[in-house]
């Protein structure tokens, strides 16, 4: 699909153009804004607020540069000015929803439980990261981003982009220790 | 090897990207060290849970709101035009002005002393204004009588007549 093409056709208001930029986008930035603020309603208020800024700034894209890395820094600095606006940190996340987990992952009754555990451990544990930690682990390990594309995401050198992720994959894992040895 | 330096290199050791010695010296440290081995374990832990997280489905309503955004954006930049039109901004600036003055008296803690110096102001106003009143009937009658008088004297007069009657 020409990313660059579709850019175009809505900057001259062609009709389904939006629609395709939508249909390509939106559950990819939906998840992200889930992943960052643990809240379904946040996330759909933020999804929307992010897509009307896409649209008001899309006649600012420059077409040489790659529209994914470009959105999803739009994307990244709307939650994490939002976030420091609003402070999420305080508010609970929603709860770790299993049902949707693909049911291939579970081969018993006991590790299913064991692993529903850890997930909403680190479900949880996720507001204990600072906005960049934080983020940092929702690129890489929950959408899949390489460290390059990070680096343009966040508009850091790649050596930084690997070792935050670093330490914010060491600070989860400590809060999965610290939570794994709460009395339940 | 230090642990700190085992934290370092803990994400490339699990990604495949070390050197040969690099890999050496960490499987080495895990050998001596129980709390990085501990680390190691729940790091693998945490990076198995991350990677079976869940994908949303964004719902049906949410869709057909982002759909809608250029219908919504171009709505909202024609009552903006509107509205932040050049030629709205001197009555913007004198309704400004005009609450601003409204607010002196409604919101002020002294606000019915204000009042009642405006009110004062008012009726001297008004008296003024009648007694301009009043002169200028005085002077209209001034004006008819006066009228009158040249009325009176052209005909006494009658300079036209005179000069017909020596012709």
């Amino acid at each position: 699909m020409d990313l660059n093409a579709i850019v175009r056709e809505c900057l001259e208001g062609r009709q389904g153009a939006w629609e395709t930029l939508m249909n390509t986008y939106a559950k990819r930035v939906f998840n992200m804004a889930y992943q960052f603020s643990g809240s379904r309603q946040e996330a759909e208020d933020m999804t929307q607020e992010i897509f009307l800024k896409l649209y008001g700034s899309l006649a600012k894209f420059d077409f040489q540069r790659n529209f994914t890395a470009w959105l999803l820094t739009l994307a990244k600095n709307h939650l994490i000015d939002e976030y420091r606006k609003t402070k999420w940190e305080r508010t609970q996340r929603d709860e770790f929803d299993e049902r949707v987990l693909p049911q291939a992952s579970v081969s018993g009754p006991e590790e299913s439980l064991a692993r529903k555990e850890i997930r909403a451990l680190i479900w949880e544990g996720l507001n204990h990261l600072s906005s960049e930690m934080r983020m940092a682990v929702i690129l890489r390990d929950l959408q899949g981003r390489t460290y390059e594309e990070m680096a343009e995401i966040l508009g850091l050198p790649l050596g930084t982009v690997k070792s935050r992720v670093n330490r914010a994959r060491i600070a989860l894992a400590e809060v999965l220790k610290e939570k794994k040895g709460e009395p339940s | 090897m230090t642990c700190e330096r085992f934290e370092e290199l803990l994400s490339a050791y699990l990604e495949g990207e070390l050197s040969g010695e690099e890999k050496r010296e960490m499987d080495g440290h895990l050998d001596l060290c129980p709390a990085c081995a501990e680390l190691l374990s729940v790091f693998r832990e945490t990076q198995e849970a991350l990677a079976g997280f869940p994908e949303l489905e964004p719902g049906p309503a949410l869709m057909a709101k982002l759909y809608a955004i250029p219908e919504k954006r171009s709505l909202f930049r024609t009552i903006s035009d509107f509205v932040l039109r050049p030629s709205l901004q001197p009555v913007y600036a004198a309704f400004t002005v005009l609450f601003i003055a409204l607010s002196f008296v409604f919101f002020h803690p002294q606000g019915h002393g204000i009042q009642k110096a405006i009110d004062r102001q008012l009726h001297l106003g008004y008296d003024h204004v009648e007694k301009l009143y009043a002169k200028a009937g005085s002077v209209t009658d001034e004006l008819s009588s006066l009228k009158n008088t040249v009325v009176d004297s052209i005909k006494t007069l009658n300079p036209i007549k005179g000069q017909e009657d020596k012709k």
